[in-house]
Parts: structure tokens; C-alpha cells; sequence
């Protein structure tokens, strides 16, 4: 009894030290500047109208704006329309801080047009990574020929190879043929996943001998079975690792970041917080925590709707 | 339809001999059945003959052609596994189809989405449906067309199997076992189905089974095989009533043949002393032994020349087999006796046994079947 209570303080305690980034950056993303600065409001923030200052200070109303909107105001100084203009600006810059962030984030920067970035690199990356990987682990797993053994070997090997360890050779060979600065150079380092190809040879090595045999004799060729009976069988252990290449590289920071520089065309999603680091007027924590809630839930989205598949992926159950 | 010559095919796998020296000519259309215990090479023959598995050294030849260099999907053959290896993600009728789909089918054709845009496709599918539903009728697993092969019994599932290799008409097919987890009813039936269908396509069959019924009932010629040889091959009654070998005697017939150690001398064989009514070359001499099938043995009085004591009777009804311990013998043999005979058939009851001479097998000590001379004369029974 007291021991289930202490795996569950521990567990509980594990949980809470994981959600709670998550949960300050849901909670920044509600709040005003001055809430996440003084730190109060809990987790909604008062939600009270706000001005955004920089809105007013665009709409600050110079001799012209008076002069027109002299009409309006009859029988007023200047100086008192000029009041009343300014008075209008922050009526209309008024809103509720959730509002402004997630305004914001949409309008500061191109966020959409990085989210489809994001989408274009990480789907391009992910289909490749299958049709080098299934064949490759097909063959591994499968195929009886010279040498096999010491290619798996090297495939385990290159597991260990951390990618900031090769980033600056690839940096260079891609600069050298002049990709830096394109999708190409977003998607090409990663098109061949030597844990994609593990992994689905750890998997196949499970299906039986003799459901690849039927196939031949039913006149499928060595490539018809890697994709007619291998690819829907492995559907499981697919999903799993679609799970771990989409999110590494949706989420990858590092290398967008590389290659990619000044075009803003080619920003990925996290390279878009970027866009919200403390410049000379103020922080901008609410918008970019707004942001970086935009970049994740996608990603939150698509395990909740396949989070039964993939668990069965991870425990590699999917075929008795 | 075709021939299949087997010819001097070894398999080593590492340093174990699997298949020793298989040579086996079979005709365009017969019906050829391998029997043999548990782990003696059929599954791997077939394999070989597939093209699934290398020989280590011999050939194989389809109508002639030798095949070694032809990979299984373009040797025209189709297969039933062992252990079925339906497509898990496919429908049954998927499942049956897949066959006729890989080869009547371009490649655009079986383009998934756009396929059955493309010209000649539809007719196609329609004719392909239609096959895999009378082959799915003949097998009864028609109402099952859109389960998975996850949601059907062992003896379903192997019966989409056999509909997946029924369903095309190739240059033979290989069978392995298809109907070993159907139950009684259903395995006459699909017995008689695929009889039904060997008559009326003539199609070449080698089909492995452990089912000695199977083997007699459906095929043209019987090939024991054991050890990695093929021991006989011969018509099925040919195989029952004159095994050549002493392990094609004791694995074909049930219940099992009733092996006697004799002692041959001067053309005569005595068992236990007593001078049985079977003759043998002059020239033999030393232990030998004879074979008895249950039937040949019957209840005898004045003339037996074997006595025992009932131990065990079995009662099915249309025949009882009863097990006799021999004096002077230390195993049992069984005899075959008709219902009638049941009341001197009792537990502990002392019988006599007598057979005739011609029925007995000779086999001498390498286990190699021995031909009698002739036959023995009726009066010398009275030995
Ligand atoms: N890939 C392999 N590697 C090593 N040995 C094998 C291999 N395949 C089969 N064998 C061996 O070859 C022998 C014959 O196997 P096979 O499957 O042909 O037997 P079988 O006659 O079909 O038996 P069963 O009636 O039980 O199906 C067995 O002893 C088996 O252990
Ligand atoms: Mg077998």
C-alpha cells in the first residue's frame, strides 16, 4: 500500500517536473506583459483589456491626421483633436492579452508560411527516410547476401554518430554545391534515417519467412513485397517512427538554423520564435509563447489521434 | 501443365544432410503424394521444387526445362504453406486474389487509386472477382470474403489458403500439408474437392501430407520418404501391399504392420520354434523378419501357428482390433477381426493365430524387403 503510494508521489512528482514547461508556456501565452512579468494572474491571466502600445504609437497623429479630422471636431484646438485622436488610437489598440499574442504571432511574422514550411521539410524527410528505409531494412532482415552482417553492423554503427559531430562537414558539402538556403539543404542530410532502417529491420525480422515466400510464388517481385506486403504489414512500427522523425524535425532548431540564413522564406517553425527575442522596446514573451503553442499543437494533435497505433508501434505487438 | 523431373537433388543446411540424393520423375497430371515422418525434408523438397530454397547440388526440370536459375514467381507453380502466410492486411477475397491480380494485371493496372482507371482494368477485376468467388464457394468460406485472416479459425484460414492456390491454373501445384487442421467432416469433403479438381484441370499435384487416407485415397503414386530419401514410390496399393522397405512397411497401413523376428534356414522360417507357412529363398539363412498387416492374421484353432493372450480390444464398431502378446515374443501384434468375433476376444482370453503363407512379408536383417519364392502350398500348413 505505502510502496503503490510512493510510485505514485514519485510518478506524479516525474509528471509534474514534465508538464510544467508546457504549462508556463500555455499559461505566457494567455497572459499580458505585465502579468508574465510580475508573475500573477494564474493560469488565464485576468484576461483585462490591454493597449498595445506599439499600435498606438503607429496611429500617433501627426499635422495632417489633425487637419483631417478637423471636420469631425468643431470648434476645437488642435491640440485638443490631437487628444481625442490619440484618445480613439488606444480605444481601438485595446484588446485581451490572448487576443494580442495570438494575434501577434500570426501578423509579427509569417507564421503560416512557416508552418508550411515545416510541413513541406518534415514530409519530404519523413517520405524519403521510408523509401530508402524499407528496402534497405527489407534487405537486411530478409535477403540472404554476402556481407549483410557487416552492413547491419555498420548501420548499428552509424547510430552512434552524433549529428552536431557532422554538422560542419555537411554544412561545407552543401555549401560547396551551392544548396545552402534551399529546401534541399533542409531535407537531403536526413533522407537516409539509419534508426529508420533499425528500426524497421527489428520489425521485419518478425514477420514470418513464409508470408514473403507466398508472395513470390504469387509472382510478386523482391520490390512488390517491400511495398504490397512489407509497408502495410509494418504499418505499426511505421507510424512509430513517422512519430519520432516528424517531431525531431519539426522541432529541430539547430539545423534550419544553419542552413538557412537571412532567407525568411525558408524558416522553419522554430526558427520563428526568432522572430520574438527581446529586441530594444520590451519583451515579447506572450507572443512567442503564443508561437511556440501554435508549433506544438499539431504535433500534440496527431499523437492524441494516433496514440493507440503508435504505443502498439513502440511495443512492436502489431503482427502475432 | 507440366512434368517435374526431380533429379539427384541434395540440401545441406550447414553441415545437416536434409535431403540425400531425391530423384523423382513426375508425369504431366499425375497426382503424386510424399508422405514421411515429422522433420524428413518434404517441406524442404517443395521449397526446392518452388524455387524457394537452392538445392545444394541436382536439378530440377519443368517439362523439361531445367529451372535452377528461374525464380519462384516466374516458375508458373502454385503453393499451399504449412503454415498458411495469408496476408494479414488483405481481406479473404483480397487474399484470393492477389495471385490472379500480380499476373493478369499490367503494372498500371494494379496501381492503387488510378489502377482500375486504366483501360481493360475493370474487365479484368470483374473476371478476377468472379474467380475468387467460385473458388471461395467450392472451399465454403464464401460468407467470410471480407473478414482478415486475424479474425478466421486455423481450419478457415487454411482453407484461404488453398482457395489462394486453387484459384490460378499453374504448371503444378505443391501442397504442403493444406488439410491437416480441417476437421473430419471438412477434410473428406475438401479431399474430394481437390480429387474433383485434379481430374478435371489434370493438372500436375505434389502434395505432402501426414495423413496415410489422404495419401491412399487421392493419389496416383505414393512417395515415402525418410531420413532425406525417397524409400518407394509406387500406386498407393502397390506401396501398402508391397513395401520394399521395412520403414515403408511400419509407417504406411494403421494400425501399424506387425513385425515378427524369424530365423530363415534352408528355405524355411521358424518363429519361436514353430514352422510358419511363408517359404524363403533357399539360400537364406540367419534373422530375418517377417510383416503381418492386422489383417492378415485370423482367429485360428487347430491349425494356429501363433498363440498369445488378449491384452487390449479395440471396438470401432465395424471391425475389432485386438492386441495379442505372443508367448515367446516380447511386443504385441494386432489383429484385425470382424464384430462377429468379439466374444471370443475378451481381455486374458488365450487365442490362436494362423495366417496365409503369401500374406506375410519378408524383409531380411537390412531392413530390405526379401521376395518370397512362390507362395506356399496349402497342405505344407499343417506344419
Ligand atoms: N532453414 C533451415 N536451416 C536449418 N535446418 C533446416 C532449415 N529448414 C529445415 N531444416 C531442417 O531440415 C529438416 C527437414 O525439414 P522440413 O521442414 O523439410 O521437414 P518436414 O518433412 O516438412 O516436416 P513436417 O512434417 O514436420 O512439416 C528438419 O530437420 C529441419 O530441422
Ligand atoms: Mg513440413
Amino acid at each position: 500500500m505505502t510502496r503503490d503510494l510512493w510510485k505514485h508521489l514519485i510518478l506524479i512528482l516525474g509528471a509534474l517536473i514534465v508538464i510544467a514547461p508546457f504549462y508556463m508556456m500555455v499559461s505566457y501565452s494567455f497572459k499580458s506583459p505585465g502579468e508574465i512579468d510580475r508573475g500573477e494572474g494564474g493560469f488565464f491571466g485576468r484576461q483585462e483589456m490591454m493597449v498595445d502600445e506599439r499600435c498606438v504609437k503607429l496611429r500617433d497623429p501627426d499635422r495632417d491626421d489633425v487637419a483631417a479630422a478637423a471636420p469631425r471636431f468643431p470648434n476645437q484646438t488642435d491640440s485638443q483633436i490631437r487628444d481625442a485622436l490619440v484618445a480613439e488610437a488606444v480605444a481601438d489598440c485595446q484588446m485581451r492579452p490572448i487576443a494580442f499574442n495570438y494575434t501577434k504571432a500570426f501578423t509579427e511574422a509569417p507564421l503560416l508560411r512557416y508552418l508550411l514550411n515545416g510541413v513541406i521539410v518534415t514530409a519530404s524527410i519523413f517520405l524519403i527516410q521510408i523509401v530508402v528505409a524499407l528496402p534497405a531494412a527489407y534487405a537486411l532482415a530478409k535477403l540472404k547476401f554476402w556481407g549483410r552482417e557487416a552492413v547491419f553492423s555498420l548501420v548499428l554503427f552509424c547510430l552512434l554518430i552524433p549529428v552536431h559531430a557532422i554538422a560542419l562537414p555537411l554544412y561545407i558539402m552543401l555549401a560547396k554545391v551551392g544548396l545552402t538556403n534551399t529546401y534541399a539543404a533542409l531535407v537531403v542530410p536526413w533522407t537516409i534515417s539509419v534508426f529508420g532502417i533499425f528500426l524497421m529491420r527489428q520489425f521485419f525480422m518478425t514477420v514470418p519467412d513464409d508470408l514473403i515466400d507466398a508472395a513470390r510464388m504469387d509472382g510478386m517481385g523482391e520490390f512488390a513485397i517491400v511495398w504490397r506486403v512489407m509497408l502495410p504489414t509494418a504499418i505499426p512500427a511505421l507510424l512509430a517512427f513517422a512519430i519520432f522523425s516528424v517531431v525531431a524535425h519539426w522541432n529541430d532548431y539547430f539545423w534550419p538554423r544553419i542552413v538557412v540564413t537571412g532567407n525568411r522564406d525558408l524558416f522553419t517553425p522554430p526558427l520563428g520564435l526568432r522572430e520574438f527575442k527581446g529586441d530594444g522596446d520590451g519583451s515579447f514573451f506572450g507572443p512567442m509563447m503564443a508561437t511556440a503553442t501554435v508549433i506544438v499543437t499539431p504535433l500534440i494533435v496527431a499523437f492524441l489521434v494516433a496514440q493507440r497505433r503508435f504505443i502498439e508501434g513502440i511495443t512492436l505487438s502489431g503482427m502475432k | 501443365m507440366a512434368d517435374l523431373q526431380i533429379d539427384h537433388v541434395t540440401k545441406a543446411f550447414g553441415d545437416t544432410q536434409v535431403l540425400k540424393g531425391i530423384s523423382l520423375d513426375i508425369a504431366d497430371g499425375e497426382f503424386v503424394s510424399l508422405v514421411g515422418p515429422s522433420g524428413c525434408g518434404k517441406s524442404t523438397l517443395l521449397r526446392i521444387i518452388a524455387g524457394l530454397e537452392g538445392q545444394t547440388s541436382g536439378a530440377i526440370r519443368i517439362n523439361g526445362q531445367d529451372v535452377s536459375g528461374i525464380r519462384a514467381a516466374d516458375r508458373n507453380l502454385s503453393m499451399v504453406f504449412q503454415s498458411y502466410a495469408l496476408y494479414p492486411h488483405l481481406t479473404v477475397a483480397e487474399n484470393i486474389s492477389v495471385p490472379l491480380k500480380m499476373r493478369q494485371l499490367s503494372a498500371s493496372q494494379r496501381l492503387p487509386v488510378i489502377g482500375p482507371f486504366i483501360p481493360g482494368a475493370r474487365n479484368r477485376n470483374v473476371e478476377i472477382a468472379a474467380a475468387v468467388k467460385h473458388a471461395a464457394q467450392t472451399l465454403e468460406i464464401d460468407n467470410l470474403l471480407d473478414r482478415k485472416p486475424g479474425q478466421l479459425s486455423g481450419g478457415q484460414r487454411q482453407r484461404v489458403a488453398l482457395g489462394r492456390a486453387l484459384v490460378r491454373e499453374p504448371a503444378a501445384f505443391l501442397l504442403d500439408e493444406p488439410l491437416s487442421n480441417l476437421d473430419a467432416k471438412l477434410r473428406v469433403q475438401t479431399r474430394a474437392e481437390i480429387a474433383e479438381l485434379h481430374r478435371r484441370l489434370g493438372a500436375t499435384f505434389v502434395y505432402v501430407t501426414h495423413d496415410q487416407v489422404e495419401a491412399m485415397t487421392m493419389s496416383s503414386r505414393i512417395a515415402v520418404m525418410m531420413g532425406g530419401e525417397i524409400l518407394q514410390c509406387d500406386a498407393p496399393d502397390e506401396v501398402y501391399n508391397n513395401p520394399l522397405d521395412i520403414r515403408v512397411a511400419e509407417f504406411i497401413g494403421s494400425p501399424k504392420i506387425n513385425i515378427l523376428p524369424v530365423e530363415a534356414s534352408d528355405g524355411a522360417l521358424t518363429f519361436d520354434n514353430v514352422v510358419l507357412p511363408t517359404l524363403a529363398p533357399k539360400n537364406l539363412s540367419g534373422p530375418v523378419r517377417i510383416g503381418l498387416r492386422p489383417e492378415a492374421l485370423r482367429l485360428a484353432g487347430e491349425d494356429a501357428v501363433l498363440a498369445g493372450q488378449v491384452v487390449h480390444v479395440e471396438n470401432l464398431g465395424s471391425e475389432i482390433f485386438a492386441q495379442i502378446s505372443l508367448a515367446g515374443h516380447d511386443g504385441r501384434v494386432t489383429l484385425r477381426a470382424a464384430p462377429e468375433q468379439r466374444s471370443s476376444l475378451y481381455i486374458g482370453a488365450n487365442v490362436g493365430l494362423a495366417f496365409d503363407g503369401s500374406a506375410a512379408l519378408l524383409f531380411g536383417s537390412d531392413g530390405k524387403r526379401i521376395f518370397n519364392p512362390h507362395t506356399v502350398p496349402a497342405q505344407s500348413e499343417v506344419a
